[in-house]
């Protein structure tokens, strides 16, 4: 192929980076970085951004770098400025000590000397009056391309996995040696596969059949996932005789065989990930409705509590927050908190949401419930009345929008293993259910309150005839579930939105979980939830329409129903009417 | 003692058609002009903001001299996101409060509620939402976005980034399913092959492909299938997401996306419904980079959005009318495009000399002008504005910026069928 | 036993009857009451036929059902369909030439050129009439029979019933299943060849309900004065001995709940026409939880109840929601729990309970054993707890 020819200029480039040298362009890099910046054609700025490729000069990671975290700064003469005209843009960084003033003295991003007006003094800055250079897609993808090469060498290996895997998909024939010579150094086992996936797949499109062929059974046999857009378009343009075609097509059975696998794997993953969600939500309507009877309606509003304290301690830790209800003003300071100490919100909010779930759920049990014990079904119906109200009162208080809530760094990541992304969200969720369910399970087995309540929940009129205060313990059984849901509250507002409506989500689902489990039934609850979380996964895995799969389980639910009206485990009892 | 029992209904009954039954009238030097929103349940998440900017655009009006000298009077009833009531509320407002003109709805079963109403009654309905066409009714104007003023423009930009793989996602109702149909068509037509086009296909009895796309229901919580699907889909490079899916569920899809690791960069998403205004209630850092596509975003630069967004800011500050959030407000297109639509029937009105809907009717379809925040926008005949779409990129402070503006862009609310027709030729 | 109905009461539907029959709709031809009042309260008919449905079920037999709006909705669709095909024809795509099959309007967006067969047959009127009870029907009946069978009973009754309204309204939003998705139908043209939308078919359409509402009266009326009332009654007040009586409760149940979900597809099936759209909002739980809410605050237990309550609260919500709609779901939610926790029996029970103790205070205090036991609520037998 004749484009092979300017490759090799390319990769001498790379070799002479590999070595240390810099090679000098036209223009020095710091010049053309701070025309870029200046510049105010987007495309424009692109192109001499992409123009540094091949540059290996350490400044331009620097600068480029820089620029993309938003710390590099357009200063824009002022009227009357000596030695400007009004108005004329100059790209400058801050050195960052600040006088008295809250100034800073600034160094030009061409030069790197420092800015002075035309009698030669320095110019000092406040950060605010200046506006920090923006970047969009377009130039993102031109930094990227320059400082991929940069990257190969990064100190961590995310970074590094990144851009090997992004240099594959690109297929830059240029990039060989650099790869080459990298995956000879790389420590780590995960990036060398990339490294070979890239190699082999760069190696798609070498003129030699024998070299493509190797590169397609290399592919095939990694089940490599991201080759098979080029192994397609391989197969499609294949030219009869030389055998790249049957390798392709039989490369490409083997990795959908390996894709299959995958989805198993990753369905059973979603699937437990996903019933465990159902279990944070369903376990304390396990206790309130499961061992007390009460049929709460306002549980999915009590969530919801929980996951608007999770909201108010995230802007306490933040910025502080302003609400308006009713046209009172309440303003809560912040604290201003950043990085792992704003990250830390989330560990305060969650003893909180259970606290105030439980307390609303106490005003609840005692202002309206426990008149209706021995009413479910009318129990049934005022706690929907208290949930409209509810959901009207949230929208009162913090606007009907939903609110932003961040997850914390050490929420917001995943691993990758055997090409199943396991989110570190849904690997906590779970883990979150299973301490959850030991620590109910702990305070109803091993807790003196746990066999007051496991006692009056059995037979009220008996309990509170050897002395148990029956109202207290039904008080505080209905509190404690109402908590769980709090703290379901504070963890969903980690997956989805939070609003006046999350819990009207959830509250069927919940429901339903608890009644297929057996009610009063912990272990019934657990089995149930992952279970349907499993099943829910799965058909959507198969069915790949997961409406059709909701309505499959629903109808699922319902049938199984009615082979085991009492759900999973039956709770035994002599009452007729149980 | 039965005889009481129906004492109490009559007496009930009775009470409560005399409340039903009480109408005001409008003053003489008054317009009545009605305001169609849901101000309770699921959509009062969205439409109490184009509520909001109706009664400022009113008041805006008014401090000017009003509409032919007259003062606008605003009725304001609230859909409460229950349909048939949308369709009853409409029936009020003309039959009893005969109000001029209406300004609401955002949902399209709202609208399509409310549509034989409006066709039956004679009255007039302006449209704010970007919506899925195949509409043209006499007795609406469209200042929303058709889908050639927003779908097919972010394709446009798509492709011309190089992208080649195209997902659909969308939420299950009538929009997603009409933009991903024509999408679908004018992909083809683009000359992307179907392989190549992400999300599922629909078909009809026989077999035929009719549309494309993957579809949640509201109140969707779990995308980690999805999103794993997207992975894979995306894993070869050069794709996209046109994501289609409602307000609120964009939050569980893109919490879901940005922890499996797909960024802006590796797989951009194009949305269709998140504007400034849903931008408030999603996780912005998680969102940076990826791109959205309105006829008008709130960064714009120009003197007439720096003159709309400070008055609305400051009518908010003095406001005393109830039940309005004050704090954290922005702007967005749907509001814009609601203020639009109050000015050119406003102008339409001063050019018909006369309240009269046939009228103004005429006069809009005439062509009216107006340059409003979102730039210079234009009747046309078929109902639907000539105005500039925007193709934006989120940013951290949710706001968006501008990376593309195509000038004029006209309203054509037929789509499906004309791309095939293209390649066909 | 006493007649079931007596002479007052029996000169008092006939007054109402003759007054929302005949005087109404002749004030409206009259231009005295406007359409859209007729119109409102041909809505507020359907509305009581279906608190009636619901009533039969929870009032009367104790099930709370959470899947009548589902019936209701269900009827509307299958009517609806019929004029969906009807107006096929006249809409806008066809009218451009673009649909030569006279598909209902949607169908055509969605990308379809030929009827899906199951919507084929819908073309007739008698047909669709015939599955307005039809369909409602089997699938009660289907489920009545699984869950009576198993003995569902009870709470647990309302969450299956919840589960399966759920899951019907996620197949109706789907637009997969093409019963229009979220949309629903709308824009409905013509009903046996008269325009829909013209007011004396609105008006025919308010005189068909409120002949449907009498009858529904008259039938439950009837029906709770037999010996199969007295039954009713009984698995509402104590199951068990119903069953260790002798009798078969669950065929018991299954009736009732079989009758009161074709109740509730009649009321759709005239609300759809009136309205001018279905879509599955409407078969929602929380509209089956609003219908329970018209029965409660009404008066459960009595047939004038869900009346006066379906008339009551859907003033007031049309009244609310434009007066003060910030605060619509707070009075909905307060007069709810204040109803249960304190009159439980609804307006009309309370009525009753108030003039029953001024009787006996009048008579000087007798005690009155009849009185206290109807006052008592008839659930709390202690066993459920």
């Amino acid at each position: 192929m004749p484009r092979h020819r300017p490759i090799f200029w390319q990769l001498l480039a790379c070799i002479l980076f590999l070595s240390g040298m810099t090679l000098q362009g036209a223009e020095p890099p710091r010049a053309v970085i701070a025309k870029a910046l200046i510049t105010e054609d987007a495309e424009e700025q692109s192109k001499l951004v992409a123009s540094l490729a091949g540059n290996t000069d350490p400044l331009i990671r620097d600068l480029l770098t820089a620029w993309k975290e938003g710390t590099l700064f357009i200063f824009e003469a002022p009227a009357g400025l000596a030695g400007f005209t009004e108005g004329e843009k100059l790209a400058v960084t801050l050195t960052g000590e600040k006088d008295g003033e809250e100034k800073q003295g600034a160094l030009r991003v061409d030069t790197a000397e420092v800015l002075k007006d035309g009698e030669g003094k320095a110019i000092r800055l406040l950060e605010s009056d200046l506006s920090a250079a923006e970047t969009d897609s377009n130039l993102r993808v031109a930094m990227k391309g320059v400082l991929d090469v940069f990257a190969l060498s990064a100190a961590d290996s995310v970074s590094r996995l990144k851009v090997v895997t992004q240099i594959g998909l690109d297929q830059d024939p240029g990039l060989l040696a650099a790869l080459r010579a990298r995956e000879k150094i790389e420590p780590d086992a995960g990036v060398r596969r990339a490294i070979r996936q890239s190699l082999a797949q760069i190696e798609l499109k070498n003129e030699d059949a024998a070299i493509r062929i190797g590169a397609v059974k290399e592919l095939g046999a990694m089940g490599s996932i991201s080759s098979q857009d080029a192994l397609k378009e391989l197969v499609r343009n294949a030219t009869a005789g030389d055998g790249t075609e049957v390798a392709a097509t039989a490369a490409l059975k083997a990795i959908a065989t390996h894709v299959k696998w995958v989805n198993f794997y990753g369905t059973f993953f979603r699937g437990l990930s996903g019933g465990s969600v159902l279990l944070v939500v369903a376990i304390g309507l396990a206790i309130t409705f499961g061992l007390m009877g009460v049929i709460n309606m306002a549980h999915g509003e009590l969530i919801v509590v929980g996951a608007y304290t999770t909201y108010v301690v995230q802007c306490v830790f933040g910025p502080g927050l302003a609400l308006s209800p009713f046209g009172m003003k309440i303003a809560l300071p912040g604290l201003n908190a950043t990085g792992a100490a704003l990250d830390s919100y989330f560990l305060v909010a969650l003893p909180l949401s259970f606290l105030m779930a439980a307390a609303v759920g106490l005003a609840l049990e005692r202002g309206i419930i426990r008149f209706l014990y021995r009413r479910p079904l009318e129990s049934l119906l005022a706690t929907w009345g208290v949930s409209l109200v509810l959901q009207q009162l949230f929208r009162s208080v913090f606007g009907s929008n939903n609110v932003q809530v961040y997850s914390p760094s050490w929420l917001s990541g995943n691993w990758t293993v055997f090409d199943v992304i396991l989110g570190w969200n849904r690997v906590f969720v779970i883990g979150f259910a299973i301490l959850i369910i030991m620590g109910t399970w702990a305070i109803l087995n091993k807790t003196p309150l746990g066999l007051l309540i496991r006692a009056v929940m059995q037979n009220r009129a008996m309990a509170s005839c050897v002395g148990v205060r029956t109202e207290r313990v039904n008080m505080l059984t209905f509190g404690f579930g109402s908590g769980l849901a709090g703290l379901a509250g504070a963890f969903l507002s980690q997956l989805g939105n939070v609003g006046p409506l999350l819990g009207q989500d959830y509250i069927v689902s919940a429901f339903m979980t608890v009644v297929v489990g057996g009610v009063g039934s912990l272990a019934g609850t657990v089995i149930s939830a992952l279970g349907i979380g499993v099943v829910d996964q799965s058909l959507q895995q198969i069915l790949l329409n997961p409406v059709l799969g909701k309505i499959l389980v629903l109808a699922g639910i319902i049938l199984f129903l009615q082979w085991r009206p009492a759900g999973i485990f039956v709770t035994k009892s002599r009452s007729l009417e149980g | 003692m039965k005889l009481r029992k129906f004492l109490a209904t009559t007496i009930l009954t009775g009470a409560a058609l005399l409340t039903t039954s009480i109408s005001s009238r409008a003053a003489d030097d008054t317009v009545k002009v009605g305001v169609l929103h849901s101000l309770s349940g699921t959509m009062a998440i969205s439409e109490t903001s184009l509520r909001d900017v109706l009664l400022f655009t009113f008041d805006e009006i008014n401090k000017a001299g009003g509409v032919l000298g007259k003062k606008i009077e605003p009725v304001v009833v609230d859909g409460a996101s229950n349909w048939p009531l949308f369709a009853e509320k409409a029936k009020q407002l003309l039959d009893q409060d005969k109000v001029a003109v209406t300004f609401g709805c955002w949902t399209s079963v709202s609208r399509k509620s409310v549509l034989p109403v409006f066709e039956e009654k004679k009255g007039l309905l302006f449209y704010p939402v970007q919506y899925e066409g195949e509409e043209m009714s006499k007795n609406i104007i469209y200042t929303a976005e058709a889908v050639n003023q927003q779908a097919t423009p972010a394709v446009d930009y798509e492709l011309a980034q190089g992208k080649k793989k195209f997902y659909l996602l969308g939420s299950d109702y009538v929009y997603p399913q009409t933009t991903n149909l024509v999408l679908l068509e004018y992909l083809l037509s683009k000359g992307v092959p179907l392989e190549n086009i992400g999300g599922g296909f629909k078909k009809d009895e026989s077999g035929q492909i009719i549309s494309a796309g993957k579809y949640t229901p509201f109140g969707h919580t779990d995308y980690q299938q999805i999103v794993a699907e997207i992975k894979q889909f995306a894993a070869g490079g050069k794709a996209c997401v046109i994501n289609t899916l409602n307000g609120d569920t964009n939050v569980p899809f893109f919490k879901e996306y940005a922890a499996a690791g797909l960024t802006a960069e590796t797989c951009p998403v194009v949305s269709f419904s998140i504007s400034e205004d849903e931008f408030r209630g999603l996780p912005a850092k998680q969102l940076v980079g990826q791109l959205g596509c309105w006829t008008y975003f709130q960064s714009i630069n120009s003197p007439a959005n720096k003159k709309f967004t400070t008055n609305f800011q400051s009518w908010l500050k003095n406001t005393d009318v109830t039940g309005i959030v004050k704090e954290g407000r922005v702007t967005c297109s749907p509001m814009v495009l609601s203020y639009d639509g109050v000015y050119l029937w406003k102008k339409a009105v001063e050019k018909a000399k006369s309240f009269d809907v046939d009228k103004v009717t005429a006069a809009l379809e005439a062509g009216i002008s107006f340059d409003g925040p979102g730039g210079l926008v234009t009747t046309q005949k078929n109902h639907h504005l000539t105005k500039n779409v925007y193709i934006g990129e989120t940013k951290a402070n949710g706001q968006f910026k501008i990376l593309k503006t195509f000038n004029g862009v006209v309203g054509e609310p037929f789509l499906k069928g004309t791309f095939k027709a293209k390649t066909a030729k | 036993m006493k007649r079931a109905i007596s002479r007052t009461e029996f000169l008092f539907i006939a007054i109402t009857a003759f007054i929302v029959i005949v005087l109404l709709p002749a004030l409206n031809a009259e231009g005295i009451i406007s359409n859209f009042h007729l119109n409102l309260w041909g809505k507020y008919l359907c509305y009581s036929v279906l608190a009636i449905s619901v009533d039969l079920l929870w009032g009367y037999t104790g099930l709370l059902s959470l899947g009548q709006a589902l019936f209701f909705s269900l009827g509307g669709y299958m009517f609806g369909m019929y004029l969906m095909l009807v107006a096929g024809p006249f809409g806008q795509f066809a009218q451009s030439g673009q649909n030569p099959n006279g598909l209902p309007d949607f169908m055509v967006f969605l990308g379809h050129t030929v009827l899906p067969s199951f919507w084929r047959p819908f073309a007739s009127f008698s047909f669709s009439t015939l599955m307005v009870v039809a369909l409602p029907g089997l699938l009660a009946l289907g489920f009545g029979y699984l869950a009576f069978r198993s003995r569902i009973k009870g709470v647990y009754f309302s969450i299956l019933t919840q589960a399966l309204t759920y899951g019907a309204a996620l197949m109706f939003f789907s637009n997969d299943t093409v019963m229009g998705g979220n949309n629903g139908f709308t824009d409905f043209r013509y009903i046996l060849g008269v325009d829909v939308r013209s007011a004396s078919t609105q008006r025919w359409l308010f005189i068909a309900s409120a002949v449907l509402l009498l009858g529904v009266y008259m039938l439950c009326k009837w029906l709770t004065g037999t010996k199969f009332g007295l039954v009713q009654r009984a698995v509402r007040d104590s199951e068990t001995r119903v069953l260790f009586s002798g009798y078969a409760a669950a065929n018991y149940k299954l009736f009732v709940f079989v009758l009161s979900s074709l109740i509730a597809a009649l009321g759709g099936a005239l609300y759809v026409p009136q309205v001018g759209i279905i879509n599955p909002s409407e078969m929602t739980t929380e509209k089956s939880l609003e219908a329970v809410v018209w029965c409660a605050v009404g008066g459960r237990g009595t047939l004038v109840g869900p009346i006066v309550g379906a008339i009551g609260v859907n003033a007031l919500k049309s009244w609310a929601t434009r007066n003060c709609p910030d605060y619509w779901s707070f009075i909905l939610g307060t007069i709810f729990i204040l109803m249960v926790l304190f009159v439980p029996k609804g307006i009309v029970g309370g009525i009753n309970d108030c003039s029953a103790w001024f009787t006996k205070w009048k008579k000087g205090r007798e005690p009155d054993s009849t009185i206290l036991e109807e006052i008592t609520e008839p659930a709390a037998s202690p066993s459920q707890s």
